[in-house]
């Protein structure tokens, strides 16, 4: 299920083009700094940044299953992880794929994707990304 | 140089049915009584509570609440800092005595949260880690699956911390839990968030816990022998990429906490730190220089943070046995190392001590804490 029209659990944080999805971001045009999410402006320098993409993929730093009542209609287990970008060297937290709770490793290769996953602040069916066990090559 | 005059803390429990200011008012009468000053001495307060605008919309509750102990007409301040409020309040109390605005302060730190519309505690409903589903448990048990992976940390180790934190609770008359549980029985129980069960995650709380402080005048007709060397406050950094298996804040906090107290981690006698997790206390013992970083797990697991221990590690409980009354907390801890420095923490007394250290940590951001205090009191 892809979640039709559904809207995304908050705006500016990913793009989705089919099934795979991307990240969000900013850079700062001064000194080069990337932040996500995305920020106006550059918390150092206070300039103005430019959207950036982070890219899809990236690698497990750390996971854990969740097994206490799920927040937002998230589905009961289910994975949260902070991944390291491929791409651009943030760290950052994302839900991981409900399909594969029990299968993430720290190291693994990831993949980005999104779908209807839970509700929103006021209830609503929602679209969120989350990672998965990228498909060896 | 400022000095604890008195301190008083309820009973931590999840069955009352009594209001923020009732509980905040038997706090404070106690401090007030055991410092033996008039409320007319007092000259400024701090009330830390957390949640009592978000569960009952009860906000400003400081004045309120004081009002019924004969404090008025004087400076109050209304503090919320998620699980440093009541140490921020310390802190600002200390800085307040200490540039000599006023001779004497009550810091409080009150809260009531177990209601059925609490639910899990996060950091802020708006934030987008929020919003996908970061709960403060996944916080600790992300820097938990870091820490075994990295250090080999074991889940025993952390279950030591636990079955360490029950002996110490059973005690202390005001712990929530006060009953003996075995590593196996921890290691049992239900999974929240893994690695870590049910009993690693500290209990909510309802309850309350009040310090007069005072300066070296008031301090020496009081005879108060009681001293707070320092208090440090810090922010985070958000740097990305953020370490989850050593916390830097928690490190430079410590740090600053020691420089200013002019010791370090070899002369302290006892510590109460922010075990709000298992793995949290592990982490702070390593922040705190108890032991080399990544060696908190063999640490607790050695017996050397049990009251009779090389450095005895929340010997009031803790956060995971005394319960965790948000706001209250961080005051707690102030008045459980204060009974100790004066000897009179009962049972539990750490023999002869001398200088004792007080680490409290709130709120979760970008993988790092909102907020860390430290404090080092000594006598």
């Amino acid at each position: 299920m892809s979640g039709g029209n559904l809207p995304p659990f908050a705006e500016g944080i990913f793009k989705a083009d089919g099934t795979l999805a991307e990240l969000v971001g900013s850079r700062c045009p001064v000194c080069g700094a990337q932040h996500f999410p995305a920020r106006t402006h550059c918390p150092d320098d206070m300039a103005e940044t430019e959207a950036v993409s982070l890219g899809g993929s990236g690698t497990l730093y750390s996971a854990t299953v969740i097994r206490t009542k799920p927040p937002f209609g998230l589905p009961a287990p289910y994975a949260v992880g902070y991944v390291d970008l491929d791409a651009h060297p943030l760290r950052i937290f994302m839900l991981l794929d409900p399909e594969h709770t029990e299968d993430f490793r720290i190291g693994m290769p990831l993949a980005l994707k999104s779908r209807a996953l839970g509700v929103g602040l006021n209830g609503e069916p929602c679209i969120r990304p989350y990672f998965t066990p990228a498909l060896k090559d | 140089m400022v000095a604890i005059l008195g301190v008083g803390t309820t009973r931590f429990t999840q069955k009352v049915e009594r209001t923020i200011v009732s509980l905040g008012v038997e706090a404070a009468r106690l401090a007030l009584s055991d410092a033996g000053l008039a409320p007319t001495r007092i000259e400024g307060a701090f009330v830390a509570n957390a949640l009592g605008g978000m569960l009952f919309g009860d906000t400003t509750i400081g004045q309120t609440l004081l009002r019924d102990v004969g404090l008025r007409r004087l400076p109050i301040v209304n503090v919320e800092n998620a699980c440093t409020s009541g140490s921020s309040a310390l802190w600002l109390a200390w800085n307040a005595v200490s540039a000599g605005q006023m001779e004497a302060a009550l810091v409080l730190g009150v809260e009531r949260m177990c209601v059925p519309s609490l639910g899990l505690i996060n950091s802020g409903r708006t934030e987008i880690d929020t919003l996908l589903g970061l709960v403060t448990p996944a916080s600790f048990a992300l820097r938990a699956q870091r820490h075994m992976h990295e250090f080999g940390t074991t889940r025993e180790q952390m279950a030591a911390v636990v079955e360490k934190s029950r002996r110490h609770g059973a005690l202390n008359p005001n712990a929530l839990f006060q009953r003996a549980e075995t590593i196996a029985d921890v290691l049992a129980g239900p999974s929240v968030a893994d690695p870590l069960t049910r009993s690693e995650c500290c209990p909510i709380a309802d309850g309350a816990s009040a310090i007069v402080i005072g300066s070296d005048r008031l301090a020496r007709e009081r005879g108060a022998g009681v001293r707070i060397d320092s208090v440090v406050l810090a922010s985070g950094g958000y740097e990305n990429p953020a370490d989850l298996a050593r916390w830097d804040t928690d490190t430079e906090t410590a740090a600053a906490a020691y420089a200013r107290a002019g010791i370090g981690p070899e002369d302290l006698d006892l510590v109460e730190c922010h075990d709000a997790f298992s793995i949290a206390e592990i982490l702070h013992c390593e922040a705190l220089g108890l032991c080399a970083p990544g060696e908190g797990g063999p640490l607790a697991a050695s017996g050397a943070t049990s009251l009779g221990g090389r450095i005895p590690v929340n010997v009031s409980g803790g956060l995971i046995s005394r319960g965790h009354p948000v706001a209250a907390t961080g005051v707690a801890q102030i008045a459980e190392i204060a009974a100790h420095l004066r000897g009179t923490a009962g049972a539990r007394q750490v023999e002869g001590a001398k200088v004792g250290l007080a680490q409290c940590m709130g709120g979760d951001l970008a993988g790092d804490t909102k907020s860390c205090t430290v404090a080092v009191l000594s006598r």
